[in-house]
């Protein structure tokens, strides 16, 4: 019940950052938005992994939360004008 | 088509999964079902925050620290459920992790808006004590 009710808010927080990236008025707007909602699906993967008791959906969370940390750190060295790497 | 190979092992570990008999619930589990719940609606506050407030670093407010306080209720009542079946170790790394990067991320982001010039929302109260807003040199093809 209280899971069901946690996914139903996960998924609502989910749709209004989607609308805030596509909505977006500048680019941090779009990155800010990009590296909630990386957060937001870790989080939500780890609450799937307890509805369903498959715990193999913890190594999911935790490749998508390094693969959201990683585009934002690229995204922003690239619009500071420094190279992406090195 | 060659991907599909992978389909019978995961069907495979899904039926040991489901035929162990480990399953975990937060039914009845009060102190993890309270956690999880204040989490989430943390992180629901944090979405609303980020949809109403009028800037970009207004935003960028809401959506690191209420969602850094959101992930410690999340991934500390999922490492209380998860504790019955041994398995809360690796909820714990996925929360070490995120707490390294949160904060991180959010500083990157600031600073890379400070330095390419967006603009507070509201001039006259604002100080700004670096003065350094819009210097940075604009990557080729960047908006």
């Amino acid at each position: 019940m209280i899971v069901n009710l946690a996914l139903i808010c996960l998924a609502l927080s989910i749709m209004l950052a989607v609308y805030r990236v596509l909505r977006g008025p500048s680019w941090g707007d779009r990155i800010t938005a990009l590296d909630f909602l990386g957060v937001n699906v870790a989080v939500l993967i780890v609450v799937t992994a307890l509805k369903t008791g498959f715990t193999a959906f913890l190594d999911a969370a935790l490749i998508v939360s390094i693969l959201g940390f990683l585009s934002t750190v690229a995204l922003t060295r690239y619009l500071l004008g420094g190279r992406v790497m090195g | 088509m060659r991907f599909l190979l992978c389909l019978p092992f995961m069907l495979a570990t899904w039926a040991l999964a489901a035929a162990s008999g480990e399953r975990v619930s937060v039914q009845g589990n009060l102190p993890a079902e309270l956690l999880i719940l204040i989490g989430t609606l943390f992180i629901l506050l944090a979405a609303l925050g980020m949809l109403r407030f009028p800037d970009f670093y207004t935003r960028l407010h809401a959506s690191t620290k209420l969602v850094t306080l959101g992930g410690i209720g999340v991934f500390g009542g999922s490492a209380l459920a998860f504790s019955a079946v041994q398995a809360s170790e690796r909820v714990l790394l996925v929360a070490a992790f995120f707490f390294l990067t949160a904060p991180l991320s959010g500083y990157m982001i600031a600073r890379s808006g400070y330095l390419r010039g967006l603009e507070p929302y509201r001039e006259d109260t604002s100080v700004d004590e670096w003065g350094a807003c819009g210097e940075a040199e604009p990557s080729p093809g960047a908006p």
